[in-house]
């Protein structure tokens, strides 16, 4: 048995429930909420120091891994401020962490993915943080489309083909993978679609969040939600050699 | 959207790895669960209990904002400890904060008591004496009388989720008396749910769980029949005709 911890802005209506579904047998969740009303800098300054907090519950729960399943407040300093957040959570919890951006990043570079074509829910500014920071990381982002919401409760109502259109739509022949950002974004139940359809790999936030969490307990993998989580045994072997 | 036809917004202590798991087990589609943590400590001390009412403000802030239909406060003890009245500011100011109508473990214990007609009942916990005394007061608050009490006597909270679901079994099939008319199992942490069924068939008697109680309940208020069929008598009730009362505001202000 072992017990994902995940942290979950308070008004996310999605990732829990896509993150429980794609969970092997033997593994459980279990939530902590960050109140984050809107994507500020100020806001994300509060939203890390509940994050301390909400983290230190989840450690009296004893699970094995945390995971800071926002995708907008691990990346929106930049890259480099996932592992500040990283360690801010292991300090306070005692526990291995993550973040959906470490994640997001890590899955990208599983595929060895050059060149990624980027659909989010967000509007053109955040959409832009997500562009810089994927690039960052010395991947190209050949086209950065997002639906523009700002609303967090919105984008929960919004259906998963909305995601399998966007990625339909940013996808470009030179791309090597197609990358989906926000995790109150359904995204799950469209992800082998797109890969049918378009023949490359896709990472959601949501799918590397649950990759990530699952390597880093040994699970097994995964079907149903894209290459990425059948692909969470093999990850896992590497990284418990790292 | 998820839980289009019913958000639950549940609030565990902390340390609880039993309830979400058992809640997420049984929601049917169109159901979904979103879950915030009350702090607090793992042993159950009287200081704890109370300090939970305080502490459950800020985790009802927190799952407000998923616009739930219901809020679940998940605690038996954390619920029943300081008596009936505690109980209802729990739930008074819990719905203020969160605009749900919010059940907790100790309401769902003696309401779904009452709605079986039982007033002469046994009960398991895994408490320590003091707070098996005031869960009996709580129920006797509500006319309901305990006759026998099994307990596992253990004062840690996180431990109660070791207690495996065949230790349940058998300490609610010795706790049970030949002149009782139900058993209730108390404690959210408990894992009870998996052997309702096989009990309520061996002793020829309604057996309930903190969880399964819980469950009841907060489907009641959303008026969703989640069709549970293998969770005991309680849950199956929902399904009968004339269970749910129409509630007009399930016509979402989301949708």
């Amino acid at each position: 048995m072992s017990r994902i911890g995940l942290l979950v802005p308070s008004s996310n209506t999605t990732v829990e429930v896509e993150f429980y579904r794609a969970l092997p047998p033997g593994v459980t969740l279990h939530t902590a909420r960050l109140y984050l009303t809107q994507i500020t800098p100020e806001a994300i300054l509060g939203m890390v120091r509940d994050m301390e907090a909400q983290a230190r519950l989840l450690a009296s729960a004893d699970v094995d891994v945390i995971v800071l399943g926002a995708t907008a407040p691990s990346f929106l300093k930049g890259l480099g401020y996932d592992r500040e957040l990283i360690g801010r959570l292991e300090a306070a919890s005692g526990k291995r962490a993550t973040t959906t951006s470490t994640a997001l990043i890590e899955a990208i570079r599983h595929f060895g993915a050059r060149r990624v074509a980027l659909g989010s829910a967000y509007d053109e500014k955040v959409n832009a943080i997500a562009r810089s920071f994927i690039e960052a990381s010395g991947v190209t982002v050949l086209d950065a489309q997002g639906l523009g919401y700002v609303d967090n409760l919105k984008v929960g109502r919004l259906a998963a083909d909305t995601a399998y259109e966007l990625a339909r739509k940013v996808d470009r022949p030179d791309a090597d993978a197609i990358v989906l950002a926000c995790t109150n974004w359904r995204t799950m139940d469209v992800l082998d679609r797109i890969e049918r359809d378009t023949g490359k790999p896709v990472v959601s936030t949501t799918q590397a969040s649950v990759w990530a969490a699952l390597r880093m307990i040994g699970a097994p993998d995964v079907t149903g939600y894209g290459r990425l989580l059948r692909e969470v045994a093999a990850a896992g072997r590497q990284v418990q050699t790292a | 959207m998820y839980g289009w036809r019913g958000r639950i917004g549940l609030l565990v202590p902390s340390i609880n790895t039993t309830m979400e798991t058992e809640f997420w087990r049984i929601a049917p589609e169109g159901v979904s669960v979103h879950t915030a943590r009350i702090s607090g400590g793992r042993h159950g001390t009287p200081e704890e209990l109370r300090s939970m009412e305080n502490a459950s403000k800020a985790a009802a802030r927190d799952v407000a904002m998923v616009e739930p239909d219901v809020v679940a406060y998940g605690c038996t003890s954390g619920s029943f400890f300081e008596g009936p009245e505690w109980n209802a500011r729990i739930c008074e100011q819990l719905t203020e904060i969160t605009r749900a109508p919010t059940v907790t473990t100790a309401g769902a214990m003696a309401a779904c008591l009452l709605a079986g007609g039982h007033r002469k009942v046994d009960v398991v916990t895994p408490y320590v004496e003091l707070t098996n005394e005031r869960l009996k007061q709580f129920l006797r608050a509500h006319g309901i009388e305990v006759s026998r009490l099994g307990t596992f006597d253990m004062l840690d909270m996180f431990d109660h989720a070791k207690i495996q679901s065949e230790e349940i079994y058998q300490k609610v099939k010795e706790t049970s008396g030949a002149d009782t008319e139900a058993v209730f199992v108390a404690c959210t942490q408990l894992r009870a749910l998996e052997v309702i069924d096989l009990l309520e068939r061996d002793l020829g008697k309604p057996v309930y769980s903190a969880v399964q109680a819980t469950a009841w309940q907060a489907y009641a208020e959303m008026g969703v029949d989640p069709r549970i069929t293998d969770c005991g008598s309680l849950l199956r009730k929902l399904s009968e005709p004339g269970a749910l009362r129409p509630r007009a505001k399930r016509l979402r202000r989301s949708a």
